[in-house]
């Protein structure tokens, strides 16, 4: 079979011509890794050149209810209009949404350690172990991340207090949603471990001597790679929605520090006065990043297993 | 089969006993009901009294019994917060909440199964493709996101429904509905509609792949090769086929739908038990958060048991598994 | 000759992948008297089943008829709406399918699916269906009808489900069953019991049968008829006892002498033919067999044979052979 060619191999593929075939077999996911790729690079690029409007001097209160550009009364400096404090709402918007990144993949990463970690355990130890840690994970499947979340923020004020630090409450939210996670994570490898734990190869690893870490990376990560992304990138959205909600209801980031939820909290205060750009635009960035992301998840996990569809 | 529903009522008993012991210890170490009950300038006697009176010198095992002989008795401690007993407060916000959530039930029901009926036997229909196109908007739509739209559009630009509220209630002695006012349903529309966007999304998308996946199966090739009329195939044989795996996942989602159900009524301002749950969260009102973790545990265990306990009346093959 | 009850001619299936149209079923051409039992037989993949569905349009996508004319008593069913096309399905055409596990829908009891069917077709109040559907397990010999009715299928065994999916299929009183392996998923001990009910329903009803299969036994046991496939085209159809006898194309041979059989010193004796058959979509010019064809010449490497009649027999072969296989 190795000396066989492949025929597409003969002709070597541009960028371009690449792009436009997955364009053609798959807009809806080609299209959101580009919203994807936009979005990241706002996020990423104005806060490099812009003030942070969260700061006193990113506030210009005379400047304070802008509208957007098109309406009377536009401020060519404010083409998406100010809130309530004069914060340009399009650099406070990358401020916003590179907290919400971060947020979201912090969480993603926590609830991977963890729940990776204790897969492991249960999957290679067994036992009792094994039993306790998914009887733990039985219990915590009645309490989605939201209201995980809630819980854990509402514990941790009883223990700091109502007056936290910006950079305290941004870690309560990372932690409280990324364990909320661990039990996807757990399971999946906690089932690859159990599986490949005794395949003949990993037995004969043992007899020549090859120590379970060795096993681990070697047979174990290679084959839960896939899934464990397909996951990740779900709950990716999950955690950017999260963390918006958990700020939106006051809960989350405080309200001076920048992220998409605050915004919208903020701005949910004037949409009964008019001023509804304040909340709608954060609204639509976010519901544009997390559909592109779900779009992209959706795809992954179709490509991965088309009858995970069935079971998510 | 009386021994398979005994053991698993016993395992949800379990799951049921360590989440209210998690909400016990949440109350024993976060909660201080001492500086909460007691006045700054309290001596040490009048401490000490407190300690004795609440028990708090006792072994943490004891402690636990009381707390769950207490929230058997319906005592469920007092809030820090309006030093309120918790039953009370539970009581009060009750209605609100059942009555939004049967309104969404009601909506998700009427809107969700037959559009999901719809694109599961029509999937390459354009009504299909776009009923599709706003499921995924739906699922991924963050519920606050829905709120605010819908106050947009219905409350600041057409100005015809309220924003928040209940509207006027009628007392009916415990109960206290908004379901016999005209304003009472004018104002459950808005936040039953928020509330049942995730349902009615999720069913659809349920539905479709199910029905999708049975509509190969050979068993409906084999009606079809008996002749038997389509709407008979779809919507008795291949509709009876789907009913397990989506009353399932629609169970599984239930801690989801009362994590909506929070976000909701904050949106509208729904005196329920979500608002009372965030405004004790905020105040750090730990002996009100951790009845609500307990109420949540079993309100999903419960209706989880009860949905796998009515396996063999949905589905004829459960029994035999088991 | 009497006129056939069922004719099917130039019947072409193809399959649709991607940008490419792969023949199924190359010009099928045959036909079944009133009474008549035609077996189809062929290894997996050469087309037996898509001809049964093709029939009453039962194909699955990507399979598509796409041409071929298909007569039941005089009537055209290829052109039929698909309302009409229902009142055949299951009312004068009755299907057999292949695995009694997956046929039968498990949420439903077996009365249920055979009253639906039966009022389907049949202008019958409830209890005249109900008590028609009680009938019909007896007859294909079912223990307490009455009680099995309200059955759900996994309370039955495999045998007795098959027995089932033979009353729904013959409850409309149907003048054809098309049976699709109806024995392959049995038990071999089950296997001749429903071959025998199906051959006494047939006697009794005088219903003409289409018995698709891959096993020469069932055929030898059941048809009278015998139309051999190969890679999608008949390659021969002839009675069954000339066919036994005298195969004129060189794999009804191959296939005849492929069965194990026990030679006179008690030992038993299999001869496989070489090779295998073309997948989909990978014929070879000329003859499909040619590649594995002991007579094969150049002609049969660029044409394809059609079908010729001589004597008893139809065959597409241009070089049949002529010697009888009983000494």
């Amino acid at each position: 079979m190795s000396n066989v060619t492949l025929p597409s191999a003969a002709a070597p593929r541009t960028f371009r011509s690449s792009f436009f075939r997955a364009m053609r077999n798959a807009p809806g996911p080609t299209f959101s890794a580009l919203v994807i790729l936009a979005l990241a690079l706002y996020a990423v690029i104005v806060p490099m050149f812009a003030v942070n409007p969260f700061e006193l001097s990113g506030m210009s209160v005379l400047d304070a209810f802008t509208p957007p550009f098109w309406m009377a009364d536009a401020n060519p400096d404010f083409p998406l209009g100010a809130d309530d404090q004069g914060r340009n709402l399009l650099t406070a918007m990358a401020y916003g949404l590179r907290t919400s990144i971060i947020v979201g993949m912090l969480s993603v990463l926590i609830g991977l350690v963890v729940g990776g970690t204790l897969g492991l355990v249960a999957g290679f130890v067994g036992g009792r172990i094994d039993a306790l840690i998914m009887r733990f994970a039985d219990v915590q499947l009645a309490y989605p991340a939201l209201l995980l979340a809630m819980i854990i923020d509402g514990a941790s004020r009883a223990v700091l207090g109502n007056e936290r630090s910006a950079g305290t409450a941004i870690t309560i939210v990372v932690v409280s949603i990324g364990i909320a996670f661990w039990v996807q994570y757990a399971r999946t490898i906690r089932s690859s471990v159990m599986i490949e734990r005794d395949q003949d190869y990993v037995s004969a690893a043992r007899i020549t001597g090859r120590s379970n870490i060795g096993i681990i990376f070697l047979h174990i990560l290679p084959n839960v790679m896939a899934p464990v992304l397909v996951i990740a990138t779900i709950n990716l959205g999950i955690a950017i929605i999260t963390e918006a909600t958990l700020s939106f209801l006051g809960i989350g980031i405080p309200i001076t520090s920048p992220s998409l939820g605050t915004l919208i909290r903020n701005g949910n205060n004037f949409l009964q006065s008019g001023e509804w750009w304040i909340s709608i635009w954060p609204c639509l960035i976010l519901v544009f990043f997390v559909v592109a992301v779900n779009v992209l998840g959706d795809h992954l996990r179709d490509i991965y297993n088309p009858r995970l569809r069935l079971r998510s | 089969m009386l021994t398979y529903t005994a053991s698993r009522i016993g395992q949800t008993i379990i799951v049921l006993l360590i989440i209210s012991f998690i909400a016990f210890l949440l109350v024993a170490n976060l909660g201080d009901p001492l500086s909460a009950l007691l006045s700054a300038d309290a001596t040490v006697a009048e401490r000490a009294a407190l300690i004795k009176q609440l028990g708090l010198e006792q072994p943490m095992l004891s402690r636990f019994a009381s707390f769950l002989t207490n929230f058997l008795q319906g005592d469920l401690g007092t809030s820090y917060r309006t030093q309120e007993p918790v039953a009370k407060l539970i009581v009060e916000r009750l209605p609100a909440t059942v009555e939004l959530a049967f309104v969404s039930l009601i909506f998700t029901i009427f809107v969700g199964i037959p559009a999901g009926i719809f694109c599961g036997v029509n999937p390459k229909s354009p009504i299909s493709r776009g009923i599709m196109l706003f499921s995924i908007t739906g699922i991924t739509l963050p519920n606050f996101v829905v709120g605010i739209a819908l106050i947009a559009v219905f409350s600041v630009q057409l100005a015809i429904l309220p924003s928040f509220g209940r509207g006027e209630t009628v007392s009916l002695g415990f109960w206290s509905t908004g379901l016999l006012t005209v304003s009472g349903w004018q104002a459950i529309i808005l936040p039953a509609i928020t509330l049942s966007t995730f349902q009615i999304t999720f069913i659809i998308r349920m539905l479709r792949t199910q029905l999708m996946e049975v509509g190969q199966s050979e068993h409906i090739r084999f009606a079809r090769a008996r002749g038997v009329p389509e709407t008979t195939i779809w919507f008795h044989y291949a509709v009876k086929n789907t009913l397990l795996p989506v009353i399932t996942m629609l169970g599984l989602q239930l801690g989801n739908i009362i994590a909506f159900s929070v976000v909701t009524e904050n949106v509208f301002a729904w005196p329920g038990l979500g608002s009372l749950f965030l405004q004790s969260i905020q105040a750090a009102d730990i002996p009100v958060i951790a009845i609500y973790l307990i109420f949540v545990g079993a309100v999903f265990m419960i209706i989880n048991l009860a949905v796998e306990l009515s396996y063999p009346l949905i589905d004829p093959r459960v029994l035999r598994r088991k | 000759m009497s006129m056939p009850l069922l004719e099917v001619k130039d019947l072409t299936v193809t399959l649709s992948r991607q940008d490419r149209q792969i023949m199924a079923l190359d010009n099928v051409s045959f036909s079944i008297k009133p009474g008549e039992v035609l077996g189809i037989v062929g290894e997996s993949g050469a087309g037996k089943s898509i001809t049964g569905a093709a029939i009453i349009n039962l194909l699955v996508p990507p399979l598509r008829r796409t041409s071929g004319i298909i007569t039941l008593a005089g009537e055209r069913l290829d052109t039929l709406s698909p309302r009409a096309l229902r009142s055949v399905r299951g009312g004068r055409i009755g299907f057999v399918f292949q695995d009694p596990m997956t046929s039968l829908n498990p949420v439903i009891t077996i009365g249920r699916q055979l009253i639906d069917t039966i009022r389907t077709h049949l202008r019958l109040g409830r209890d005249q269906a109900r008590r028609k559907a009680i009938d019909w397990l007896d007859r294909v010999g079912l223990p307490n009808p009455d009680l099995t009715l309200d059955r759900y299928p996994h309370q039955l065994s495999g045998g007795m489900r098959q027995r089932v999916v033979i009353a729904l299929a013959l409850c409309a009183d149907p003048v054809l069953l098309i049976a699709d392996e109806p024995t392959t998923a049995l038990d071999v001990s089950v296997q001749a019991h429903i071959l025998q009910l199906l051959r006494d329903l047939h006697r009794e009803s005088g219903t003409s049968m289409l018995l698709i299969t891959h096993d020469l036994g069932v055929i030898a046991k059941m048809a009278d008829t015998v139309a051999v496939f190969y890679a999608g085209r008949v390659a021969e159809i002839s009675p069954v006892k000339e066919l036994f006898t005298r195969p004129r194309h060189p794999y009804t041979e191959g296939l005849i002498r492929a069965t194990p059989a026990l030679t006179a010193a008690g030992e038993i004796q299999l001869n496989p033919i070489a090779g295998a058959m073309p997948g989909l979509g990978a014929l070879p010019n000329g003859c499909g067999f040619n590649p594995r064809c002991p007579k094969a010449q150049d002609d049969c490497r660029t044409i394809v044979p059609p079908l010729t009649q001589q004597d008893l027999s139809a065959f597409a072969c241009f070089h049949p052979l002529e010697r009888s296989l009983v000494q």
